[in-house]
C-alpha cells in the first residue's frame, strides 16, 4: 500500500476511521449532540476528501478496487444523501426513549459497505461491502425496539438478506468454478473467449441476478419492501430507499459492462420482463395504499422498473438515463420521508394518509416541500423528476424499445394518480390548525433539497454535462 | 478419489437434510457439526488441507460454543435439567454419532494411502500461500472483514440490550 493508493481511497478511510473514533467517544460519554456533530463532520470530510484524488482517474487498486470518475460520483452522491439523512435523524432520534448514539456507528458502518459497492471490481469486495452493509441495516431496521413493528422488520430483513446473500455467493462460486477468475474484467476476457458460454456460469449469472435484485427491490424480490419501510425508523427507510438501493445499482452497472452484459440477449430479456413487472406491480399495489411509507414503497418499486428500462436502453444514453434518474430519485426519497419524519412525535411516525390531512394550513412551508417531492415522483414538469423520466424516454427512443416505453407512460399515469391523491389530501380544510414548532436542521435540509430538486428540474444541462464527462471517462 | 468424495458429499447432504427437518435444536446442531465436518473431509480430498482445519475448527467449533452458551447460559431453570438428561439417550446422538464415524474412517483411509501425485488440476495450497494473499492483494479485504464484524457487534449490543416484552402483532391480535 503506497502513499498513493491510500489517498485514492481516502473518503472510505474517513468513513471508516469514524466508526471506530464514534465507537470510542460512546465509551466514553454518550452524548447525542456530540455523537451527531461528530457523524456530520465526518461526512463532510469524506466528501471533501473526494477532491483531492492523486492521480489520474481511472486509478487502480488491484485486485479489489477501482477508483474512476463514475465511483467518484457516487461516492458523493452516497455522501451527500448520508449526510441529509443525518439531518433528518437529529431530532427524529432526540424525542426517542432509546440510547441514540450506536445509531451513528451504524450509519457510518453502512455507509462504508455502501462505498466499497461502488468502487469495487472484484467479487470479494462486492461481498463484503454488501454484508457489511446488510448487517449494518439489520441494527438499524430494528433500532426502535420498543416499536411493536421493529423486530418484525428486522427479523424479515435479516432472513431475506441472509437468504439472498447465500444465493449471490453460491452464483458466484460456480462463475468463479467454469472461469477461474473473480475480477469482473476477468469474467469479461473468460466470456469474450468461450464460444458458447457453459450452462453452470449461465446459472451462476442467475442466481447472482436474484441476489443483487433482492437488494434493488424489484419483482419478483419486492416482498420485503413495504414492511421494511414501514418498520423501520423513517431515516433509516430513507436510507435503504437511497444508499443501499443506489450502491447495488451501480454496482450491476459496473459489472455489466465489465462483462459486455449488452450482449446477452436472454439477459437483456430476463431484466426487460423484471422491469415490465416492477413497473406494473409497485404501481397498481399502491394505488389505493392508505400507507404513505408502504406507498412510498411501493412507488420505489416502480421507480426501480422505469430505471431498469433505461439501465436496458444501454450504452452512452442509457446510462447517463440511469444515473440522472437516480440522481432525482435520491433527492425525491430523501425530501419525502424527511417530511414524514419531520412529522413524526414521540409515539408514533407519521405514517397513515389521515395525518396529513390539511397539512397545508398546518406547515404550509413542509406541505409545499412534500408537494414538490410527490411531484417529482410523478414527473410533473419542473421537477428533476420529470427531467429524469424524458431522460429515459429519450434514451428509450434511441435504442427502439417501444414495448418497454409504451408501459412506461401507462404506468406513469397509473402513479400520477396516487402522487395528486396525497397532495389533495394535505389540501382538505382543517377545523382547528395546530403548529408544531419543527427543527431547524431538518428544514434546512429539506429545503436544500427542494431547492436542488426544482434547479435540477428547470436547469438540468449542469448535471447532464457532468454525467456525460463521468460516462465519457469511463469508457 | 471419487468414491471418496461421493460418501463424503453424501453425508453432507443427509446430514443438512436432518439439520432442516429436526424439531429439536440440539439434534439440529449436532447434524450441523457433522454437516460441516463433511465439507471438510472434502476440502481435505481436493488438496486444501488447511481449508479442512480451519473448516473445523471456526464452524464446527463455532456451533460448539454455541451450545454451551444454549445450555449453560441461558439457564432455562428444572426444566432444563430434565431436557440435558434426555439428550443424552442414545436415540439422539447415534445418528450424527454414525455419520461421524464414517468420515473417520474415511478421512483414515484417506490418509493411509501412499501418497500420490495430485491427479488432474489439483493443485495443493498451503497455509503459507492463503497467509501471503491475505495479508498481500487482499489486506484491504481483511480490513473490511474487520468492519463488517464490527458492524455486527454493535448491532447485536444495542439489539440485545434491552429485556422489553415485545409481542408480534399477530400474536397480539390472538390473545385479545
Amino acid at each position: 500500500m503506497s502513499a498513493t493508493d491510500l489517498l485514492s481511497i481516502l473518503p472510505l478511510l474517513i468513513i471508516s476511521g469514524a466508526a471506530v473514533i464514534a465507537m470510542l467517544l460512546v465509551a466514553i460519554k454518550r452524548n447525542h449532540r456530540v455523537m451527531h456533530a461528530f457523524t456530520v463532520l465526518a461526512f463532510i470530510l469524506a466528501f471533501l476528501a473526494l477532491f483531492l484524488q492523486p492521480g489520474p482517474l481511472p486509478y487502480e487498486l488491484r485486485p479489489l478496487f477501482v477508483v474512476d470518475a463514475f465511483a467518484m460520483f457516487n461516492t458523493g452522491l452516497i455522501l451527500v444523501a448520508g449526510l441529509s439523512v443525518l439531518f433528518l435523524s437529529y431530532s427524529y432520534f432526540e424525542q426517542r426513549e432509546e440510547r441514540k448514539e450506536e445509531y451513528y456507528i451504524l450509519l457510518l458502518l453502512a455507509t462504508v459497505g455502501g462505498i466499497v459497492l461502488v468502487v469495487s471490481q472484484h467479487f470479494i469486495s462486492l461481498f463484503l461491502g454488501l454484508e457489511t452493509m446488510s448487517i449494518s441495516l439489520y441494527g438499524l431496521i430494528a433500532y426502535l425496539r420498543a416499536r411493536e413493528r421493529s423486530d418484525e422488520a428486522g427479523i424479515k430483513y435479516l432472513l431475506l438478506a441472509a437468504l439472498s446473500s447465500a444465493f449471490l455467493l453460491f452464483g458466484m462460486a460456480l462463475v468463479y468454478a467454469e472461469s477461474g477468475r473473480m475480477d469482473f474484467t476477468g469474467i469479461g476476457l473468460y466470456l469474450a473467449g468461450t464460444a458458447t458460454v457453459p450452462v453452470s456460469v449461465v446459472a451462476g449469472f442467475g442466481l447472482m441476478l436474484i441476489g443483487i435484485g433482492f437488494k434493488l427491490g424489484i419483482v419478483p424480490f419486492h416482498m420485503w419492501t413495504p414492511d421494511i419501510y414501514e418498520g423501520s425508523p423513517l431515516p433509516v427507510a430513507a436510507y435503504i430507499a437511497t444508499v443501499s438501493k443506489g450502491s447495488m445499482l451501480v454496482l450491476l452497472m459496473r459489472f455489466y459492462r465489465d462483462i459486455n452484459g449488452y450482449e446477452y440477449t436472454i439477459l437483456w430479456w430476463v431484466i426487460a420482463i423484471i422491469a415490465m413487472a416492477s413497473m406494473f406491480t409497485g404501481n397498481w399495489l399502491a394505488l389505493l395504499q392508505q400507507n404513505v411509507k408502504r406507498l412510498l414503497a411501493y412507488s420505489s418499486i416502480a421507480h426501480m422498473g422505469y430505471i431498469l428500462i433505461a439501465f436496458l436502453a444501454g450504452q452512452e444514453a442509457g446510462q447517463e438515463a440511469v444515473m440522472f434518474y437516480l440522481v432525482a430519485y435520491v433527492i425525491t426519497s430523501i425530501g419525502a420521508f424527511g417530511v414524514l419524519a419531520l412529522l413524526s412525535d414521540k409515539v408514533r411516525d407519521a405514517e397513515e394518509l389521515s395525518d396529513f390531512k390539511g397539512l397545508f394550513w398546518r406547515q404550509p412551508w413542509l406541505a409545499a416541500i412534500f408537494t414538490a417531492m410527490m411531484l417529482s415522483l410523478a414527473g410533473i414538469p419542473l421537477t428533476a423528476g420529470f427531467i429524469g423520466k424524458f431522460y429515459i424516454v429519450a434514451a428509450g427512443v434511441d435504442a427502439g424499445l417501444w414495448l418497454l416505453l409504451i408501459l412506461l407512460v401507462v404506468n406513469s399515469v397509473i402513479g400520477l394518480f396516487y402522487y395528486v391523491r396525497v397532495v389533495a389530501v394535505m389540501f382538505q380544510p382543517l377545523e382547528a390548525p395546530q403548529r408544531k414548532p419543527l427543527p431547524f436542521f431538518g428544514v434546512f435540509a429539506l429545503s436544500g433539497l427542494m431547492v436542488l430538486l426544482l434547479w435540477l428540474g428547470i436547469y438540468p444541462s449542469s448535471l447532464i454535462a457532468v454525467i456525460r464527462d463521468m460516462m465519457l471517462t469511463m469508457g | 478419489m471419487g468414491a471418496a468424495f461421493y460418501i463424503a458429499a453424501a453425508i453432507a447432504i443427509l446430514s443438512t437434510a436432518m439439520v432442516i427437518t429436526r424439531y429439536n435444536i440440539m439434534h439440529a446442531l449436532l447434524y450441523l457439526i457433522v454437516s460441516l465436518l463433511s465439507v471438510a473431509v472434502i476440502f481435505y480430498i481436493y488438496g486444501a488441507p488447511f481449508m479442512a482445519a480451519l473448516e473445523v475448527i471456526i464452524y464446527a467449533g463455532a456451533i460448539m460454543v454455541l451450545m454451551i452458551f444454549f445450555v449453560m447460559m441461558l439457564n432455562l431453570g428444572q426444566q432444563s435439567a430434565g431436557d440435558e438428561r434426555h439428550w443424552l439417550t442414545p436415540r439422539v446422538w447415534i445418528g450424527p454419532a454414525l455419520l461421524c464415524l464414517f468420515l473417520l474412517a474415511e478421512l483414515v483411509y484417506l490418509i493411509m494411502q501412499p501418497p500420490a501425485p495430485p491427479a488432474g488440476e489439483i493443485v495443493m495450497v498451503d497455509p503459507k500461500a492463503v497467509g501471503k494473499s491475505l495479508f498481500g492483494p487482499y489486506i484491504l479485504a481483511v480490513e473490511l472483514a474487520g468492519m463488517l464484524l464490527m458492524a455486527g457487534i454493535v448491532g447485536a449490543y444495542h439489539l440485545g440490550r434491552q429485556k422489553k416484552k415485545i409481542t408480534h402483532r399477530f400474536l397480539e391480535r390472538a390473545t385479545q
